[in-house]
């Protein structure tokens, strides 16, 4: 058995296209999906966000509004001509753009609608719901916040009929400084009813990137399902090439040349994905330190099950052809529903329930428990568990589809 | 008559491979129908016969690698049922393809080849570089299999069987698609393991090959073996001392030669050659000569041949073993 294993990967190691193709095209995607994702430099801080603004109403609510939008850090404003921000979004330039009408300063004092519109490019709506969602807390706040004011100035000035303008002045400006000491400078949430406070349990730091983590495990386990496919067709090469009967002529058992091939098949596996982790910690600073033994158990399990499906696939075929094609169209599927592809978290939560039959699902949530959630080894022992399970059923599969169909055919 | 295991071993003789009651089928063809024949030490064994008359599934069960449906095989008095793995380290299996790594050296080859019989390594690399060098190979031990030529690959594929010095070598048409050079070297060492006292069973479908090599053959056909003996014997049993070959002008339609008038020889006709066999050539070459002159054919060569394992073959099944 260790022969078998020790000549495989002699073999894999000289084919220099098969290298290639193991470590150097998953590198390349790795990085593609990275900068994809945003994972890229996982200690650089989120960059505001871009917003173009028509101000038609060009009034001093409207421009004091504007200027409270810019100051925040989290959006940076652009002012354009309404014709120019119609254009650009035609041209997909930008995605929309924030257009304050005329009349909205008017609309202020009355509390009727504000004549505000936000137009967009409908096939960008992942990038407006952001914008939406960022407008939404600050936006209704300034107005609120306006309004307030001039329903407290118009008090004064009914009740004390004789205050001059530079004591009302004096009053508003205690007010609002009193209004910022509770609510903060930005003038952010206030502390009950009026918005929701949001406060991330786990959130990016200097050593935790999500997007990075994704594009790191979802490329490196659908590229390892292409890699092992192929080491797992291996044995049908081998029965065309007649070296199968040759080795059957032998006394090693049958069963043992599977069970080498499958080791050699486990043990380039673990190598591409240690590669490919240490190549993220050297180009986009992944921390892969956090937790070794959790790292070491998770790309075992994995390189396991996916060897293991590789070898599958080969045993339910008759040539290398076919293992192709199947492994192509499975290993696409199972990346696809997985989460290899497209991150779970923003798919449907159908698909999210659906994405647990995938290897790849396990995979890629193992490897989120270590590096993102940071979780202890006893709760990613069970992800692995999952995995070593899927990798024991499949090669006993495999053990009675080899012995039914490539033995008898050899 | 002894018995080793139950199976009958003909009497005072160094037996080392008994086959007996062979059969086998695959789906409705029967590939071996109740095939016996017994091997002694050191003898070369020909089986001879066309594409699908069954040596290729002898081997593979006298190999291991498939099991009879009936019948018994003893090889060295282990028997292949019980103890196959034992059977396994006395035998040496040339096969038909050349089952090398393409990728990997000559000695590469060996080395990987020789560590699934467990020799000791210093043991390994001797055999290998003596191997090497009894094939002429010795130069080219350190180049990868990818760039020989196919009688190279063919001399390392005998060498891949001989590692680990088996007592019987299965040779399954070791020959085929090689230059001549290769051919004679292949020969020279087989005959030098003959002479070293390996037991050897060849297949082939070059009577020439079984002609030389062999010390006793089997022609097989259509799964059963219908002759076997010395090289002498089968021409004894075949009752066919000669053949006139004949190559005429022209194409004769095909019916010509089942007419009446040719009804005391046996023919064989290919295009424009036909060969007449015959146990006195001297006594029926002129009477040959004017049926084809008055059956309006015209010669435009003729040939006498001493029998051979070919026209042995055409006798005992009327077809030609290439057909």
């Amino acid at each position: 058995m260790l022969s078998i294993c020790i000549k495989d990967i002699k073999i894999f190691f000289i084919d220099k296209k098969a290298v290639m193709l193991t470590f150097l095209v998953p590198i390349t995607l790795i990085t593609l999906f990275a900068f994809a994702f945003g994972g890229i430099g996982a200690k650089q801080k989120s960059k505001p966000i871009y917003l173009p603004i028509t101000d038609l109403d060009n009034s001093s609510t409207s421009i004091n509004t504007i200027n409270q939008l810019d100051s925040l850090s989290s959006i940076r404003i652009d002012k354009m001509s309404l014709d120019d921000a119609v254009e650009k979004i035609k041209k997909g330039k930008i995605v929309g753009v924030l257009i304050f009408h005329e009349g909205y300063e008017d609309s202020m004092g009355n509390s009727g609608d504000m004549p505000i519109e936000l137009l967009y490019d409908q096939a960008r709506e992942i990038e407006i719901g952001i914008l939406r969602s960022v407008l939404a807390g600050n936006l209704y706040k300034f107005q609120g916040k306006s309004q307030v004011n001039d329903m407290i100035s118009e008090h004064i000035l009914e009740t004390y009929k004789g205050v001059s303008p530079g004591m009302l002045d004096t009053i508003m400006t205690n007010i609002g400084s009193f209004y910022n000491k509770q609510n903060g400078p930005e003038g952010s949430a206030p502390k009950m009813g009026s918005s929701l406070t949001l406060t991330p349990i786990i959130s990016e730091s200097d050593d935790r990137n999500l997007g990075l983590i994704q594009a790191v495990a979802g490329t490196a386990i659908m590229m390892l399902l292409f890699s092992v496919s192929s080491v797992g067709a291996g044995i049908l090469v081998e029965k065309d090439a007649g070296t199968l009967k040759r080795l059957l002529y032998s006394p090693i058992s049958p069963v043992h040349i599977l069970y080498g091939k499958m080791l050699a098949g486990n043990i380039i596996a673990v190598t591409q994905l240690s590669v490919m982790f240490l190549f993220s910690w050297i180009a986009f600073g992944l921390n892969i330190w956090i937790d070794i033994p959790s790292m070491m158990v998770m790309i075992m399990s994995t390189a396991f099950a996916c060897t293991s499906f590789g070898i599958f696939l080969a045993s339910i075929s008759q040539t290398e052809k076919q293992v192709d094609s199947m492994a192509t169209i499975v290993i696409l599927v199972m990346s696809g529903i997985g989460g290899s592809m497209i991150p779970l978290f923003v798919m449907p939560e159908i698909m999210q329930k659906i994405a647990v039959v995938s290897m790849n699902y396990w995979g890629i949530q193992g490897f989120y428990d270590i590096f993102w959630r940071q979780l202890p080894f006893t709760d990613v022992i069970i992800r692995a568990g999952v995995l070593f399970s899927i990798g024991i059923l499949m090669t006993a599969i495999s053990t009675f589809f080899y012995r039914r169909n490539i033995l008898r055919l050899a | 008559m002894q018995y080793i295991r139950g199976i009958a071993i003909p009497d005072n003789q160094n037996i080392m491979i008994n086959v007996q009651n062979l059969c086998k089928k695959y789906k409705d063809i029967l590939a071996l129908d109740s095939v016996n024949f017994h091997i002694r030490q050191g003898e070369i064994y020909g089986l001879l016969g066309p594409n699908g008359a069954g040596k290729s599934t002898t081997i593979n069960i006298l190999s291991t690698v498939t099991l009879p449906d009936e019948g018994e095989v003893i090889l060295d008095s282990f028997n292949l049922r019980t103890h196959a793995d034992k059977c396994k380290n006395i035998l040496g299996v040339v096969p038909q393809e050349i089952s090398l790594y393409d990728e990997l050296t000559a000695l590469e080859n060996l080395y990987f080849w020789g560590g699934l019989y467990k020799i000791n390594r210093s043991e390994l690399k001797q055999r290998a570089s003596s191997l090497l060098d009894m094939m002429g190979l010795t130069d080219r031990k350190n180049d990868r299999i990818d760039t020989f030529s196919g009688g190279m690959k063919r001399r390392v594929n005998i060498a891949a069987a001989l590692l680990h010095s088996p007592k019987i070598l299965l040779m399954d048409e070791p020959t085929v698609g090689i230059d001549p050079h290769s051919r004679n070297l292949i020969f020279d060492v087989i005959e030098e393991l003959h002479s070293n006292g390996l037991t050897i069973i060849y297949t082939t479908h070059y009577m020439e090959e079984a002609e030389r090599l062999c010390d006793r053959i089997s022609i097989i056909d259509s799964g059963k073996i219908i002759a076997e003996g010395t090289l002498e014997e089968l021409r004894n049993i075949s009752n066919i001392k000669e053949s006139i070959h004949i190559d005429l002008t022209s194409i004769p339609d095909e019916n010509s030669f089942k007419a009446e008038l040719f009804s005391d020889f046996k023919i064989t006709q290919h295009e424009n050659s036909i060969d007449f066999f015959t146990t006195n050539s001297g006594r029926d070459l002129s009477k040959i000569i004017s049926l084809l002159t008055e059956s309006g054919h015209e010669i435009s060569s003729l040939e006498m041949r001493k029998a051979n394992l070919e026209t042995v073959f055409l006798n005992l099944t009327g077809r030609q073993l290439r057909d």
